[in-house]
């Protein structure tokens, strides 16, 4: 079970949250990128094997929206990887 | 196992849900409410209307069923400025209240959240979940209180029946 920092409420359970999916690429300008890199950001999430960015919507709590760090290959809530905010 | 507690299903309240700043509330609402709390999930009172700081920019007023009329009167949802929202909702939740030596080991039962002193305060109010429902949670003299969906009432009921025969 994953203890997930709420902005407003703090450290809660999981089990109050529902998983928003990982957080995907700025929207690109449409006319200004290929058919397939448009496609690309319409159809792939982000899926590494490490460190994803992931919404998470305390629905069973204040509501806030919320993104975290989570590594996929512990499934512990991490720090954002240098360089990324 | 059976449990040192009693539960008691509770009968409406006067409930009014506020959203936006706590300025532009304390604002329109004026003396008709008490202090906003500043910390989230906390409350403050004042005479018989308790005000529970429950989200962001986000408050629930509670008071008895009998000064509904006049805190609708004063608050004046209808005509409210259209940077804060005043909803009555009394009729929304349905609040019990468990209470006896045993009440913090019935609520560990349905309630995932670390309710001891230290760590959830005489003037915390949350909302969280109680048998996977989300629910409102705070203490009350005793033991604690909590509020679900008024329409899992029964069935809220049910549930406390069979966990602490
Ligand atoms: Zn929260």
């Amino acid at each position: 079970m994953l203890l997930i920092p709420c902005p407003l409420c703090g450290k809660r359970s999981e089990s109050e949250f529902i998983h928003g999916g990982p957080v995907g690429a700025d929207r690109p300008d449409p006319n200004a990128v290929s058919d397939a890199e448009w496609v690309d950001y319409l159809t792939v999430a982000p899926n590494p094997l490490g460190p994803v960015q992931e919404k998470w919507w305390h629905a069973r709590g204040c509501g806030e929206w919320l993104t975290i760090w989570r590594d996929t290959r512990t499934h512990d809530i991490v720090e954002a990887p240098d360089g990324i905010k | 196992m059976s449990y040192d507690v009693t539960f008691q299903r509770r009968g409406l309240d006067a409930l009014f849900d506020l959203k936006g700043r706590a300025g532009a509330i304390r604002g329109w609402a004026g003396d008709t409410l008490p202090q906003l709390p500043d910390r989230p999930n906390t409350r403050s009172s004042g005479g018989e209307v308790e005000v529970y700081y429950v989200g962001c920019d986000h408050w629930l007023a509670r008071a008895p069923l009998d000064q509904e009329e006049m805190l609708e009167a004063q608050l004046q949802p209808a005509t409210c400025p259209v940077e804060i929202s005043i909803v009555r909702v009394s009729d929304t939740l349905s609040f019990f209240r468990v209470t006896g030596p045993d009440a913090p080991e019935v609520m560990a039962i349905a309630c995932p959240l670390d309710l001891h002193e230290a760590a959830f305060a005489v003037d915390a109010v949350t909302y969280t979940e109680m048998f996977g429902l989300k629910a409102l949670v705070l203490r009350c003299t005793g033991g604690f209180e909590f509020a679900v969906e008024q329409s899992f009432g029964d069935m809220v009921e049910d549930y406390l029946t069979r966990a602490t025969v």
